[in-house]
């Protein structure tokens, strides 16, 4: 792969002798034609086209079709688009997704933030680093551990939950936690509790960390109790860092499903279901290639239009106050 | 006088306020640490217990620790360190070799379509991978390179590609221009500037996306789950989700598994901690520009 980069540049040396002309710094200097530059970006643009490019739109031409990889595929017009509007689970699948959301921009919050507070009032340096680090260490695990380690917590027979509530005596509670259509969404949402190891914990103590100190001693000359500095310097001053959780929570949400298809695999009576899963299963378990391209098609639709919206939002907004 | 200690005294008292709030936020922090880091703790205390022990004693360590378990789940755990090791790197290498020197181009020279192909690449950044994935898969069967290392390589160097060449296009432009000025003087040419100069600055970017490919190939899951049949070529998250099928009754050996694969990435963070968060942060950074 290496010499496949560099060999477009050696003939450079011989053709282009001369010093190359510099980027923006200096535009007044006469253009060199650096045509080797499209000889260098070649392979990286084929990649990108090739391996990028091309499936998106190849997935949104064949949604389209009675998609049938490798045999003739018959043109179907908005058929698979129409089934889609009419498929319960897929619906449902959204449902949940929005539970999902609404979890993820509040509990998975809240935690985050109390720990940044809480981090940020340590006055030991030293206690600042060893609990931020104790704190984010779980990120260090590969995420497929993290997850089948909360499926044992989970496990009906022998899991952490249960033997818990049998330790302290309410036998009664036990419960098949992932086997239970009532119980299972939430048992999805509580991996990874209290959520701390995870980038928002990051990003509200970098912020937290970044407001100067001499706000914090200004308003402490003026009396301001914890509590007050939380929700008049605190809050606003991390807002910025707020919209940016908040779109990359709609994106990430969207893509929801890893954890979902190892524990329970969309199950019980699909009352974990999400969109990614319900694709993967028609294409890869019914074969119904065109109608899964159609709902990835959809998916990609819609988190193509929160982006946009979202990155309009940060434009407009430009010259609030954007710590970090 | 009278004054004076009795503002020393309310000092005091302001003083040993604080210090009491100081032991309530560590132990808040301590309980919010200690549950987080519960489940990996748990791990490792059965990792050593034989399955007698287990059920005996759930909760706390059993003597003697029972080490057998990490020999029979390295045997299982073995090829699937390896091959997601090789994905790693030559992933990572082809990420860098590739990102780094697209981004010199666009960073430092002027041509024709210069932002034009900046947004081509940049526009891929909102294509998120679970939506291609079925049409990618196709694509891959065609090119009959399913069970192959190819197939976990190059698309994850087609997807890293793109954070790695806007991450280090921004870098390479934050260079002041004088370095190259002085160089050039001395006759240096584009790919010397490149090899002298910009790559020994460039360390911490090169670290920063070399971590985020290695977290990567470690975390990704749908695609060699679907692409791999063949059990030696499964990475670590694959290989795992199988792995717990094969040894549902035997506790000790499982958790023991857990902890072997675990221990790249942990390895990286302890001693790489800077660059593992700023590869972990780098979808953050992406967006935010």
């Amino acid at each position: 792969m290496t010499s496949k980069t560099m060999a477009p540049k050696s003939p450079t040396s011989e053709v282009d002798s001369g010093p190359p002309s510099p980027a923006a710094p200096a535009p007044r200097r006469r253009q060199r034609i650096v045509w080797w530059a499209y000889l260098v970006l070649a392979p990286s643009i084929g990649l990108l086209a090739f391996f990028g490019y091309y499936p998106g739109l190849s997935g949104f031409y064949y949604s389209f079709f009675d998609w049938r990889p490798a045999f003739e595929s018959e043109f179907v017009g908005l058929e698979n688009y129409r089934r889609m509007l009419s498929d319960d689970v897929w619906i449902q699948a959204f449902g949940n997704l929005g539970i999902i959301f609404v979890a993820s921009v509040t509990l998975m919050w809240v935690l985050p933030l109390l720990a940044a507070e809480l981090v940020t009032s340590l006055r030991s340096a030293r206690l600042q680093f060893v609990f931020r680090t104790l704190l984010i260490v779980p990120l260090a695990f590969p995420g497929v551990v993290t997850v089948l380690l909360w499926g044992f917590i989970y496990d009906p027979n022998t899991g952490v939950l249960n033997e818990l509530l049998s330790a302290v005596g309410l036998d009664g509670l036990r419960g098949n936690w992932l086997g239970d259509p009532g119980s299972a969404l939430w048992a999805l949402i509580l991996v990874q509790f209290p959520w701390v190891a995870s980038l928002p914990f990051l990003v509200f103590l970098t912020g937290l960390q970044n407001i100067p100190s001499e706000v914090f001693e200004a308003a402490s000359v003026d009396g301001t109790n914890r509590w007050q500095r939380f929700v008049h310097i605190d809050l606003p001053l991390l807002f910025g860092q707020v919209r940016l959780l908040f779109f990359l929570a709609i994106v990430q949400v969207l893509q929801f499903g890893f954890s979902a298809y190892l524990l329970t695999g969309g199950g019980p009576d699909n009352s974990t279901m999400v969109p990614v899963i319900r694709a993967l299963d028609m294409a890869f378990g019914a074969s119904e290639w065109g109608y899964a391209a159609a709902l990835s098609t959809t998916l990609f639709v819609l988190i193509l239009v929160l982006s946009i919206a979202a990155l309009f939002v940060r434009r407009s907004e430009k010259g609030n106050v954007d710590v970090g | 006088m009278s004054a004076d200690t009795a503002t020393q005294s309310r000092l005091r008292s302001r003083r040993r306020r604080a210090s009491a709030s100081q032991s309530g936020v560590i132990l808040a922090l301590s309980v919010l640490a200690g549950v987080g880091l519960f489940p990996y703790l748990f791990m490792l205390l059965s990792s050593f217990k034989t399955n007698e022990q287990f059920y005996q004693n759930f909760w706390g360590l059993s003597l003697p620790l029972e080490f057998g378990n990490y020999a029979v789940a390295w045997q299982q755990v073995n090829p699937y360190l390896t091959t997601s090791l090789i994905v790693a790197a030559a992933s990572t290498i082809g990420t860098i070799a590739l990102g780094a020197t697209s981004a010199y181009v666009l960073a430092r020279y002027r041509f024709l379509g210069r932002n034009v192909l900046f947004a081509f690449v940049a526009v891929l950044m909102m294509i998120p991978n679970i939506a291609s994935i079925i049409p990618l898969f196709v694509l891959v069967r065609d090119l009959g390179i399913l069970n192959t290392y190819w197939v976990l390589i190059i698309p994850q160097v087609a997807s890293g590609l793109v954070l790695a060449i806007i991450l280090m296009k921004t870098f390479f432009e934050g260079v002041p221009q004088e370095l190259f000025d002085a160089a050039k003087i001395d006759g240096a040419s584009g790919p010397r500037l490149f090899r002298s100069i910009l790559l020994p600055l460039s360390s911490p970017i090169i670290g920063t996306v070399a971590l985020m490919t290695v977290i990567s190939v470690w975390n990704d899951f749908f695609w060699p789950l679907l692409t791999i049949s063949d059990d030696s070529l499964r990475t670590v998250p694959v290989g795992l989700s199988f792995f717990q099928g094969q040894n549902a009754t035997e506790w000790g050996p499982l958790f023991a598994g857990y902890a072997i694969s675990s221990i790249p990435l942990l390895l990286l963070f302890v001693f790489l901690s800077k660059w593992f968060l700023a590869g972990l942060q780098g979808g953050i950074a992406g967006v935010a520009k």
